[in-house]
């Protein structure tokens, strides 16, 4: 009786200590998501940005934060590396619940919504409107389009609740050699070129002519390069026409066997590319500094050019890229943010910014600075991706979307691996997409 | 029974160097490019030796202050995690009190909550408490190992009973015969439980990188972040780094592998 006593308090003491941290580390970090929640700032001296730069790209944040602090005479700004983009989503998810927020950090659409939703994330709009502080029309205008209204968010009066930042494209890198091998002297400019060259590289040479990146953003991109689109109105398109094209085009590549599925988390691709091993990778932009680093400084092997089109007329890819978001914290840490996003996005600090890190401007103003014309006139490849930012589109900011992606890349490897057909594969993504749209469309 | 041991000592040297095989890439992916370090090959050696490599890692982030900062954390979480389990364990092995057992079991129970349970509970304590980016952050939420006071519990356990009873009658008390007989005893284990700890602190990343803000604080496995870009990782510099990161450990381990080994099979024998 006594053992089974002591069996019974032990087991519900033990529950008790499980369930506790359960509890206390699930709970909504604000009752009812009220939007005029503030919090204690993590620095009171410093306006903290978390961000995830590393190597020379974080330096150079460094030193623009430090030339911005020269000049602002309010609360400095201190950038802090905290991690890749999920352990910042960890950190500030964690830091909600604790009350107190740095100033700004970067996050992705689907952050900014959990932000949004906590009541930490600041609404820009009387920023932007402000007298003093705000932006002009001609200001706004100079931003690409869609960079900006992919930070407002339905869900939320379409209010603007981050700001652009590391912006970059899908584009497509090529192998001369591989091409040339085949018998071919320029990239595809339509996909029926794409799928006819990759027939042809396997034909003549043996080997696969593309790696796929199994990738939401890709066949996203390939999707608007169709002439279609990905969220309309509400309504998921994954089972459009443009969509299932796109589908059957990796449904060839499998059946022909012209490509192969490179590895998840992986840049296997990038690899095979600079080894001469296949012709075709369609990748970020961003990765253009490290291709110049495995192809070691060859820049006679290998191009890039914008991914194949339905209609080279009317061209269609994705920008991506986080954005950043400034946190309810005290007027002056928001004050110090906001300047500091402007500075960062102004057309002086954005050519730096754009030629040491890779990424794009956000600002059209800033393609006609000097700096930029000089280093397209370097290497016609390095004016590829500017080119391709008047024709770039942003990919839906919809609650539950990064759901959806994880569905969209699993499409992707379910035909390449045979598992399923095209037909098949877009009925199943639009019906989960659907079913995860309606869910997270509910009032919570 | 010759040809049968030599049979043996080829099986056992082919699963040494299987064992072994990813360390000896780390090393020689150390001194390759990266194009040559990225290509999927088991060669070992580089084509061209790129010793400069170790001047770039140490150059994208500040390793010296990292290994200070983790042999000092590191260090003093390893002598925490034994003072305490070396009292918790004498505690449960020898002392008789009420609800002994119960507490035992609430302490093995606690080693079934998962680290990613209550790391946000923890950073709301951090920071409520001011030690935010701080080696109170690193240590002290550490210095409490229930693996460790259940290994010293049994380590303790195993010890014959007439020690302390004629410990007791030399007018020994609990700490006396802690210090003086029970200690020395138990080596092996508590070599063991320092080895563990120091490791585990060592190694540790997603904690680290959660309570601290700037290089002041931070850790060597912070440091391996800084090969990631947003276009993949710099890999023949990351596996510089990781070997450069993984000295220590090994060193420590090659010290402390005779006590390891002792404890290890000390384990399936009763006395």
């Amino acid at each position: 009786m006594k053992k089974a006593l002591l069996i019974a308090v032990t087991a519900s003491l033990i529950s008790t200590l499980l369930l506790v941290p359960l509890f206390s580390g699930c709970a909504p970090a604000t009752p009812g998501g009220s939007k005029d929640r503030s919090f204690k700032p993590l620095d009171p001296d410093f306006a903290v940005f978390w961000d995830r730069q590393t190597t020379e790209s974080a330096q150079l944040l460094q030193d623009l934060a430090a030339e911005f602090n020269r000049s602002w005479q309010g609360i400095p700004i201190k950038v802090e590396r905290a991690g890749n983009y999920t352990d910042i989503f960890r950190k500030v998810s964690a830091s909600i619940r604790a009350g107190v927020l740095p100033a700004m950090a970067v996050a992705y659409e689907s952050m900014t919504n959990d932000y949004i939703n906590a009541g930490a994330a600041v609404d820009l709009e009387p920023l932007l409107a402000d007298e003093e502080a705000g932006l002009s029309a001609e200001a706004l205008a100079d931003y690409i389009p869609g960079a900006l209204e992919n930070n407002r968010f339905a869900n939320h009066d379409n209010h603007l609740y981050a700001f652009p930042f590391a912006k970059s494209v899908l584009i497509l890198y090529y192998n001369k050699k591989v091409m040339q091998d085949a018998g071919i002297t320029a990239p595809p400019a339509t996909w029926d070129d794409f799928i006819n060259q990759c027939r042809q590289i396997k034909a003549k040479t043996g080997k696969y002519a593309h790696g796929v990146h199994a990738d939401c953003s890709t066949v996203n991109g390939m999707i608007f390069s169709q002439g279609g689109d990905v969220l309309k109105d509400g309504k998921c398109l994954y089972d459009s026409p443009e969509a299932l094209a796109v589908f059957r085009i990796y449904e060839i590549l499998a059946k022909e066997n012209l490509a192969w599925l490179v590895s998840p988390s992986s840049y296997e691709d990038n690899v095979a590319l600079s080894k001469d091993e296949i012709a075709f990778v369609m990748r970020s932009s961003s990765s253009f500094s490290d291709m110049k680093l495995l192809m070691e400084g060859d820049t006679e092997r290998w191009g890039i050019a914008p991914i194949p089109q339905k209609d080279p007329a009317k061209p269609g890819t994705t920008l991506y890229g986080p954005n950043v978001c400034i946190f309810n914290t005290t007027e002056a840490h928001i004050q110090a943010a906001w300047a500091f996003m402007k500075f960062l996005t102004s057309p002086e600090v954005s050519v730096r910014w754009s030629l040491e890190t890779g990424y794009l401007p956000v600002r059209r103003s800033t393609l006609h600075q000097p700096e930029l014309q000089q280093h397209w006139e370097k290497w016609e490849c390095n004016k590829v991706p500017y080119d391709c930012l008047a024709f770039a589109r942003t990919e839906p900011n919809a609650p539950g979307w990064q759901e959806v992606r994880d569905l969209a890349t699993r499409a992707v490897s379910e035909i390449m691996a045979g598992v399923t057909t095209a037909e098949k594969a877009a009925a199943a993504l639009q019906s989960g997409a659907e079913r995860i749209l309606a869910r997270n469309a509910r009032p919570q | 029974m010759k040809f049968n041991r030599l049979l043996l000592y080829l099986f056992l040297c082919c699963g040494a160097f299987l064992a072994l095989y990813p360390f000896l890439w780390m090393l020689g992916a150390s001194f390759k490019t990266l194009n040559e370090a990225s290509t999927p090959s088991l060669n070992l050696l580089p084509k061209v030796w790129q010793w400069s490599n170790v001047t770039e890692t140490f150059r994208a982030a500040p390793f010296g202050l990292y290994f200070f900062n983790s042999f000092l954390v590191a260090g003093s979480v390893c002598l925490s995690v034994c003072a305490t389990s070396l009292m918790a364990g004498y505690a449960f092995a020898r002392l008789q009190f009420k609800g002994r057992q119960l507490l035992f079991f609430i302490i093995l129970g606690s080693m079934m909550v998962p680290f990613e349970l209550t790391f946000i509970p923890n950073f709301v304590l951090i920071s409520r408490l001011g030690w935010y980016n701080s080696y109170a952050a690193l240590i002290v939420p550490w210095c409490v190992s229930a693996f460790s006071i259940f290994l010293m519990r049994q380590a303790f356990l195993a010890l014959p009973r007439d020690f302390y009873d004629a410990a007791v009658l030399d007018g020994c008390g609990h700490l006396r015969f802690l210090v003086r007989i029970g200690i020395p005893l138990v080596m092996p284990s508590l070599v063991t439980v320092a080895l563990f700890a120091f490791l585990g602190s060592y190694n540790a990343l997603l904690w680290p990188l959660i309570v601290t803000a700037d290089d002041s604080c931070r850790v060597v496995q912070i440091g391996l972040v800084a090969f990631y870009s947003d276009a993949g990782a710099r890999l023949n510099l990351l596996m510089c780094a990781s070997s450069i990161i993984i000295l220590p450990t090994v060193l420590i381990y090659f010290v402390a592998q005779r006590y390891f080994v002792q404890t290890t099979m000390g384990t399936g024998i009763k006395g």
